[in-house]
């Protein structure tokens, strides 16, 4: 079993890393030729199935195992995270599996020229004559200090027979599809939703998980709706102008047939685009605060296609921006309503 | 009575905040000792494996600086220890800020007032526009004890710039606990700075197991490299942070000074006035080769030991002396207490000690009288005093120094047992 690579853009792996930690502590890792997978399946909350092509985040990529050259791997995200962080400033990154004393771990090899600092260069000796004062000799060789770091991260290698039993969710067609608006902009204002939500439940009666219940709504007609009611208060917010992207007949099951019977065709029939009409809008129930951490997304700066399945599940699909526009790198998060 | 009193510019009070800061790492509270030229501040961890002192020159740190012990004549000292806490509280950050905003100060003036009935070390914030704090904070006289360090005996030796450590530091990860410093073989030239934690998990617990580190440094990027190579010497990282981190402030350089592995190291670095020295136990060798040991002397190593009114730890006879020294109360202890004990066990950082050697760092208890203890069991069959018990005061008045004003939850003895006696 090898695996083995050069870490080619470190800032998404970080932010790939730290995302996707704010869910669940562990990742499913599956390694293969064509793609690297991340999933994290919490106990409770939003499941993430992230399929990124190598040169995401990757090159000089090789991995081989008896499974068809597959590894299957459960890291833990918190520590990788902080490996990758201390990688920011490198000039290299490489990452393998590799065993330590019969443990298996993937050891991070970064490559860093410091930052010289320059206030040496006078050196302070204060009142202190233990024979040998600071020499001047950082006065030249500033720029090429290099200094190597070994991360070692401790993962636990998953057998095919362990991995088979995980599947991603199966969830029929949605009957509204919509780019959602900057994710900083709706996380900033679900996390003040949930925070007065939160703020009321500490006088009044009831179990907090219930207050802070989001109602997010969209359209077939450019508007999502995003609200919270409690007892002493009733809130929302509407978007209006966004696009509902329309779908790809080669994608659909049943081509232009199937997108003329899809949910979302009818849907488009309901509602208007100044989203006041009653009428049209696919709606989930979710948790504020498992909200706020799939927003972490956000800061991967990819776009955002959300997915409604009325009363039953919130799919968002986020497709991180590449270079060369194929092989697209895509994270999905299955968010399930809550019922009434 | 003591005189001390002492004026601080905004510069120096806010180092003083930093160096608190630092020492706070250490222990809750900080022991002072304030001499004729000048003032130190120490720290002991409550497993005695780390100490700090950080010296302040009166003449140079202070704009002024004025000590007369009540007795000792030149040597004379005045030593109290005050929680850290509460000197912090004072001692905030931003105390010198150049543009003048909330909370920054033009001088900070310090006496201390001691008498029959209260010992206050008062402290006065002289801040702008005339306004002028005042802080009065209680503290308790002890004795205060240093580390002994001997530097002739530490042959290895290395500085390093602040700065460079704390970016080494930066890479660590959160909650190991145990710092390996390797110097590579010979013709190596790296130096391999190493954070990890010795635990044994198995099963989904390998996975909760806290990053390990390694940074490898080549040794011209130190100021003065000069170790024994292929020597590991372990200490903790929670310290080692504190200490880098406090340096880097002064942007100064950090000195090291050791022998061998479980025998005590040194880090040292100072400016303008301050000089700070760290005194660490050190574990074993981590996995990898033995070292040729040095001679060391035939005395436990010993972090520290008492050394009453001794002046600077580079001052303080080497580690040997302190056997001639003994009081006879401690020359009673067990032979067995100064045989040299090499620590097999690597993931221990703390020195081996028995109860006698422990108790040798408790403060000296000034009010050794008799007292009554509680007993809650009322265990009607112990004795011929079934509710009372002499042997169990011991561990209450240990609680009553230790854990100080905030630690009101015990009864307090209110009769002598002599008293009591008759009652009976």
């Amino acid at each position: 079993m090898r695996f083995k690579a050069s870490i080619q853009n470190i800032t998404t792996f970080t932010k790939l890393t730290a995302s996707l930690n704010s869910l669940g502590p562990l990742a499913w890792v599956k390694l293969s030729d064509d793609q690297v997978c991340f999933t994290i399946i919490p106990e409770q909350g939003t499941q993430v199935w992230a399929a990124l092509s190598i040169d995401t985040i990757f090159e000089t990529y090789t991995v081989q195992s008896a499974a068809n050259n597959v590894i299957n791997l459960e890291v833990p995200l918190g520590p990788l995270n902080r490996a990758l962080k201390s990688a920011l400033n490198a000039t290299s990154a490489q990452i393998r599996l590799t065993k330590k004393d019969n443990m298996p771990l993937l050891a991070l090899t970064i490559v860093t020229t410091s930052s010289s600092n320059t206030y040496s260069a006078f050196p302070t000796g204060g009142a202190n004559d233990d024979g040998f004062d600071a020499p001047f000799d950082d006065l030249g060789g500033g720029g090429n200090r290099e200094t190597i770091i070994t991360q070692e991260v401790p993962v636990r290698v998953l057998g095919p027979d362990v991995v088979s039993g995980l599947h991603e969710p199966q969830c029929r067609e949605p009957d509204v599809h919509i780019i959602l608006p900057p994710l900083m902009q709706l996380k900033s204002i679900s996390d003040r939703f949930t925070k007065l939500a939160l703020a009321g439940a500490r006088t009044g009666a009831g179990s907090s998980a219930a207050r802070t219940r989001l109602d997010m709504a969209a359209n077939m007609h450019g508007c999502l709706k995003m609200s919270i009611k409690t007892d002493a208060m009733s809130i929302s917010s509407v978007w209006t102008d966004l696009s509902n992207p329309e779908l790809d007949p080669s994608q659909v099951a049943g081509g232009t047939i199937g997108i003329a019977e899809h949910p979302s065709t009818r849907m488009k029939l309901l509602g208007s685009a100044d989203g006041r009409s009653d009428q049209g809008w696919a709606s989930v129930r979710i948790d504020g605060r498992d909200w706020g951490k799939v927003m972490s997304v956000g800061r991967l700066g990819g776009r955002v296609i959300a997915c409604f399945c009325h009363e039953h599940a919130l799919i968002l699909y986020v497709y991180l921006p590449t270079d060369n526009g194929e092989d697209e790198s895509v994270l999905t998060y299955y968010v399930s309503s809550y019922s009434a | 009575m003591v005189v001390l009193n002492f004026t601080l510019t905004p510069e120096a009070a806010s180092e003083i905040h930093d160096l608190l800061v630092c020492l706070g790492k250490f222990s809750d509270t900080v022991a002072i000792e304030a001499r004729r030229e000048r003032f130190t501040f120490t720290a002991l961890n409550s497993s005695k494996s780390a100490y700090a002192a950080a010296t302040l020159v009166g003449k140079q740190f202070f704009s002024t600086y004025e000590c007369v012990p009540t007795q000792g004549g030149p040597d004379g000292r005045f030593t109290c220890s005050i929680y850290t806490r509460a000197l912090l509280s004072v001692f905030k950050a931003r105390l010198h800020d150049p543009l003048g905003r909330d909370g920054a100060i033009s001088r900070c003036e310090v006496s201390v007032q001691e008498n029959a009935n209260t010992c206050r070390f008062i402290v006065k914030m002289v801040c702008n526009q005339g306004v002028i704090k005042t802080y009065k904070l209680t503290y308790e006289a002890v004795d205060v004890m240093h580390a002994l360090f001997d530097r002739n005996m530490a042959k290895n030796r290395w500085s390093m710039r602040a700065g460079g450590l704390r970016e080494y530091v930066e890479y660590f990860g959160t909650r190991t606990e145990m710092l390996d410093i390797f110097s590579g073989e010979e013709g190596d030239g790296r130096v391999v700075f190493k954070s990890f934690t010795e635990k044994i998990s198995n099963g989904k617990e390998v996975l909760k197991h806290p990053l390990v580190t390694a940074v490898a440094v080549n040794t011209s990027d130190f100021e003065e490299f000069n170790v024994q190579p292929g020597m590991h010497i372990i200490i903790s990282v929670k310290d080692f942070k504190a200490i880098v981190i406090h340096a880097d402030t002064l942007k100064t350089s950090v000195k090291a000074f050791y022998s061998q592995p479980t025998r005590p190291l040194q880090f040292s670095y100072g400016s303008d006035g301050l000089l700070c020295e760290f005194t660490l136990m050190t574990s074993g060798d981590y996995n990898g080769p033995a070292t040729a040991p040095t001679p060391a002397p035939q005395i436990p190593s010993r972090l520290a030991s008492r050394a009453q009114s001794a002046t600077d730890s580079r001052s303080m006879p080497p580690p040997t002396s302190p056997a001639s020294r003994r009081s006879a109360r401690r020359q009673a202890a067990p032979r067995k207490a100064s045989s040299p004990k090499p620590q097999p066990d690597p993931e221990s950082l703390f020195v081996n000690q028995d109860e006698e050697e422990d108790s040798r760092w408790e403060p000296l208890d000034h009010n050794e009288e008799e007292t009554l203890g509680w007993d809650a069991a009322a265990d009607r069959d112990a004795g011929s005093f079934p509710t009372f018990r002499d042997s169990g005061s011991f561990s209450k008045v240990e609680v009553a120094t230790t854990v100080g004003a905030d630690g009101m939850e015990g009864i307090a003895p209110s009769q002598r047992v002599s008293q009591v006696k008759g009652l009976w």
